[in-house]
């Protein structure tokens, strides 16, 4: 009778350890990028405010780096802007700087909250959210223009962003100076690289030059920088480049951000989804 | 039940240090020392494989809502809290090392020990790695994440216990 007393209290532990490893494993594997992300989107109105303090102190570490990389940033803008006013004064570039005036594009600074490079799926955490305007498929910048990652989720005070370095980050490049273009991804090894595939062989990619963004999915403006072109190489068949590009942002070392948003992603997406559209798909 | 407060308090600790210091620790992508486990590892010898098995999902639940990752903590704790009974059986096969008190090297040896925590610290980090790369492309990446993280693991658990026991004595 003990015996038996016994086995059963062993194997009601076995099969409670069994239940909950296939419901945690279940969840998992039901689990998408997005699912992680408003995981912690949700779990930041708690952890959010303490993070914050963490990274306020390290912050204060790193500003005099941060100064002199936005001290330069402003110059570059100062010198800049002095060039169009210029260029105003003599009443040349007059209609397109009206259209410049209109941008439809919006920014917003942000700090980073938490941000991880180490992982397979990469996220970054804004201290903006729904209150500050921000929604899903804002670009994220860095100060000096390079592309971060584009918001998933948000609350009323925090967002999150998909990182560059993340499987599911969705965007295209193109080498500066060419018409044709390629999908940005991350291979999940190294956080200084992205992979530039698809590049037609026509583009010829030289080693050191810039890949900038082609504004195609609306999260970003044309022209941002992704990176550099570190290597590139011909596939097999000879009609496509792979070109590793080498980060222009360093997704470790970020402290304050910049959102962007275009008004008119909402617009374009709804192009993009309309029944015409969908029908033509089906035919 | 004297010693609930304890590990009450060693529960907090370990979730704090986790989520606050090492989450956002920035030190290359091979580094990444989980130490919530020595929540587990660190139970009463004599605490019963359902208690254990109760913390564990606690544990690993707390740890996927704010590392943000769906269910691999909470798989991989939950098997070495089903498996710590079985694995102090094998790495110590006297009877009175088990009776109770916290493992440690004054209780088990410090080779029984470090094999112990080896174990668990291996099997657990293992698990979270290969489920987190979740292919074997990455074979050899994975491994070493594995590998470098278990061993900041480890030391990091090695100097938890040396606290945590020194804190009982020295309240005792």
């Amino acid at each position: 009778m003990r015996r038996l007393v016994e086995f059963i209290r062993s194997i009601y532990v076995v099969v409670l350890f069994v239940l909950l490893e296939i419901a945690a494993l279940s969840y998992y594997a039901r689990s998408t990028a997005y699912t992680e992300a408003r995981l912690l989107s949700r779990t930041n109105s708690v952890v959010g405010g303490l993070n914050g303090l963490v990274t306020d102190m390290s912050n204060f570490f790193r500003l005099g780096r941060e100064n002199r990389a936005l001290t330069t940033r402003i110059a570059a803008l100062e010198e800049e802007l002095a060039r169009y006013r210029e260029a105003d004064e003599a009443g040349r570039l007059k209609v397109e700087l009206r259209t410049m005036g209109e941008s439809k594009y919006r920014m917003t600074e942000a700090a980073v909250v938490s941000n991880t490079v180490g992982r397979a799926h990469n996220y970054i955490t804004l201290n903006r959210g729904g209150a500050d305007g921000i929604t899903n498929g804002m670009g994220v910048i860095t100060p000096d223009g390079s592309i971060a990652g584009y918001i998933v989720d948000y609350t009323e005070h925090y967002a999150v962003a998909v990182s560059i370095l993340n499987p599911v980050f969705r965007g295209s490049g193109t080498p500066e100076g060419s018409a044709y273009q390629g999908a940005i991804r991350w291979d999940g090894r190294n956080p200084h690289f992205v992979t530039l595939e698809g590049l037609s062989k026509y583009a010829e990619p030289q080693v050191g030059q810039k890949i900038l963004s082609t504004g195609f999915e609306s999260y970003f403006p044309a022209g941002l920088t992704i990176g550099t072109v570190e290597s590139a190489t011909l596939d097999e068949v000879g009609t496509t480049y792979t070109v590793r590009v080498r980060l222009s942002a360093d997704l470790s070392a970020m402290n304050n951000l910049i959102i962007i948003e275009n008004l008119d992603h909402q617009e374009i997406h709804e192009l993009q989804q309309s029944e015409v559209i969908k029908n033509l798909e089906t035919l | 039940m004297h010693h609930v407060p304890a590990y009450i308090l060693l529960f907090i600790a370990l979730s704090l240090v986790q989520i606050f210091l090492l989450n956002n620790l920035v030190a290359g992508s091979f580094l990444c020392p989980l130490i919530y486990v020595a929540f587990i590892i660190l139970m009463r010898l004599d605490t019963k494989p359902i208690v254990l098995l109760a913390c564990s999902l606690a544990m690993g639940m707390l740890m996927d809502t704010t590392m943000g990752v769906a269910g691999i903590n909470t798989i991989a704790t939950l098997l070495i809290g089903f498996l710590r009974p079985t694995l102090i059986r094998l790495v110590s096969p006297h009877e009175d090392l088990r009776e109770d008190g916290i493992p440690g090297p004054e209780r088990m040896g410090v080779s029984l020990f470090w094999s112990y925590i080896v174990a668990m610290v291996l099997l657990h980090h293992t698990l979270f790695f290969t489920l987190e790369a979740l292919s074997w492309g990455h074979l050899f990446r994975t491994l070493i994440r594995i590998a470098v993280s278990s061993c900041a693991t480890l030391l990091l658990v090695w100097l938890t216990e040396r606290l945590f026991t020194a804190k009982i004595s020295a309240r005792a």
